[in-house]
């Protein structure tokens, strides 16, 4: 592949293609001052896939939606590719928890929808709406309404609609946390094929600790009151991608650890993998 | 043979099945419908009853049979067929001019804060007086000839399009606004594909408002300024006490109105047949 080349022929080596830096924000809430976020710095490079975890409350999905450049309101800087983010862009896309598909829509409009601002024309949304469907798994539901779905089927749609414009940043606000564990262990993989399908950079938040292991490159994690960066853990090769491997395991055993949470002691593999180490 | 024929039906169990769900979709709409003549049925019966036993003076309330046969001599004489066309065209022409401006109006409204800030306490102020009040004024302005009876009929649809258009234009659940921002959608995108499909539920219940509210318009700007249509001859039978002429007027107008009803709720289902089937 010519990725790399392509990067250091534009000088890209030290600017970072997502860049927080210094970042902080406040609500006031009923003549009360929050802070959601104090401080935060991270840089996200090309095609790094990076899970921030923490416990509820403690920012994940305002800082999301500063990178999205939905709330600019803020002290410090989000920089993509060295540009100030001063509002949404189809360079950015997102998938929430809740589907938010439009249920008015059928399932091939509402990713078709994501293209309204696109300039493609109407030959080539089709083609991008369809090879899109078929990434995850549609292609026979195009015409059903989001109300026909399943939540594991309009999650993967909001997935399809999130990736139709070509994205440079995924970002996912916990989007598997609504579906069932087995659903949710099958959609991990899929969204792990989709990234590297597309290449896109991703920023996933979650609460589910296996799932920031098993999909991250990097994990990130927060705490809260005010929501701050902890510590942020690199996903070694050592790791292997297998949940039961004694290396996931331990990071697992330490994320949680981070989080506060004491390690899983009655669990036999991670006795075995402490014991063996 | 009726029994013969029922083991038959029944030893077809396949199709028996194959129909079924063909049968629940027809019945309800037939039970609903069942239901609702009820009352009506039970209402004509009891007037039946009491004019068959003399209970009920003529001049007061005429049998059943009289104002059914009014009903069909005007049909026949084309009298009340040609009320009923007229008054027909000035609720039509009124409604939907009042509609129409109060869809847009409504829906600029709704999307505008500063609007709402400008116009809210004087359309609030306005729209508490009766429509009917306004008919001196709009009489000095434009005569007593058809323009009347289309602007105060549209005023009256007006009012209730604007107020539940602009409230279903702000009530857009904010997830689905910030979805429109995220898809960097342009205005008119957003008034397309979310905000219009979102008020639909409250733009319909404006619409039944406002043809309610035209009809009752209609007759009542009849009984004052007009010499033909429905509600003039109610006004007519009622002065020359023809009360089987006022009710034959009645019953046309309530059967007009619950068709153009019937209309409004068909065309709301088209345009949300995405809706799950609601369990009844
Ligand atoms: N629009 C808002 N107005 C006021 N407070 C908010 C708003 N959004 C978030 N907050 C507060 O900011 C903090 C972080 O919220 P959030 O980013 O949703 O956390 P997380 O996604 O990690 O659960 C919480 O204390 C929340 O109450
Ligand atoms: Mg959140």
């Amino acid at each position: 592949m010519s990725g790399p080349v392509a990067i250091s022929a534009k000088g890209r080596g030290k600017s970072h293609a997502l860049e927080i830096t210094d970042v902080s924000k406040k609500f006031s809430v009923a003549g009360r001052q929050v802070q959601a976020l104090s401080h935060i710095h991270l840089a996200v490079d090309e095609g790094e896939f990076v899970s921030i975890v923490g416990s509820s409350g403690c920012g994940k999905s305002t800082l999301l939606r500063l990178v999205l450049g939905l709330d600019t309101d803020y002290d410090g800087d989000i920089r993509v590719d060295g540009h100030r983010v001063e509002r949404p862009g189809l360079d950015r896309s997102i998938v929430f928890q809740e589907h938010r598909l439009l249920p008015w829509l059928n399932v091939e409009a509402n990713v078709a929808a994501a293209l309204r601002q696109s300039g493609l024309s109407a030959a080539e949304r089709g083609e991008l709406v369809r090879d899109h469907l078929h990434l995850v798994g549609l292609d026979q539901f195009a015409k059903a309404h989001p109300a026909q779905l399943s939540g594991g089927m309009a999650q993967r749609v909001a997935i399809a609609r999130a990736l139709v414009t070509k994205p440079r940043f995924l970002l996912l606000d916990e989007p598997l946390g609504a579906l069932d564990a087995l659903t949710r262990l099958r959609l991990q993989d899929e969204l792990q094929r989709i990234v590297r399908h597309e290449g896109t950079t991703a920023v996933l938040v979650t609460h589910d600790v296996d799932e920031a292991v098993y999909l991250g490159d990097r994990i990130v994690i927060m705490h809260p009151h005010p929501g701050r960066i902890a510590t942020v853990l690199p996903v070694t090769a050592a790791v292997s991608r297998d949940r039961s491997d004694p290396n996931f395991i331990r990071l697992r055993d330490e994320v949680l650890s981070w989080l506060g949470v004491s390690r899983t002691g009655n669990d036999a593999g991670a006795e075995l993998a402490r014991r063996s180490a | 043979m009726g029994a013969g024929q029922a083991t038959a039906l029944s030893g077809h169990g396949d199709s028996t099945a194959g129909a079924a769900p063909t049968h629940r979709r027809i019945f309800p709409a037939a039970g609903a419908l069942a239901l609702g003549l009820v009352v009506p049925l039970g209402l004509l019966t009891a007037w039946t009853v009491a004019a068959l036993l003399g209970q009920l003076p003529e001049q007061i309330l005429p049998p059943p049979w009289i104002v059914f046969d009014t009903l069909l001599e005007g049909i026949q004489d084309g009298s009340l067929l040609s009320s009923t066309v007229t008054s027909l065209k000035r609720v039509a022409e009124g409604f939907a001019a009042g509609a129409l401006v109060g869809l847009v109006f409504g829906t600029a409204v709704g999307l505008s804060k500063t609007l709402r800030e400008f116009v809210d306490p004087l359309f609030l102020a306005l729209s508490q007086v009766p429509t009917l009040g306004w008919m001196p004024i709009v009489i000095l302005i434009v005569g007593i000839d058809e323009g009347l009876k289309i602007i105060v009929i549209g005023w009256s649809a007006f009012i209730p399009v604007v107020l539940n258009t602009s409230q279903g234009v702000r009530d857009v659940p904010e997830a689905y606004v910030e979805l429109g921002r995220v898809l960097s959608f342009s205005r008119w995108s957003k008034l397309t594909m979310i905000v219009l499909p979102s008020a639909i539920p409250s733009i319909f219940t404006g619409l039944r408002e406002g043809l309610a509210n035209g009809w009752q318009t209609l007759v009542a700007v009849e009984l004052i300024a007009s010499f033909e249509g429905l509600g003039y001859l109610m006004a007519y039978g009622r002065q020359l006490f023809q009360l089987e002429l006022v009710l034959s007027a009645m019953i046309v107008v309530g059967l007009i109105g619950l068709a153009f009803h019937g209309l409004l709720t068909l065309t709301e289902n088209h345009l949300q047949r995405w809706r799950p089937e609601t369990p009844r």
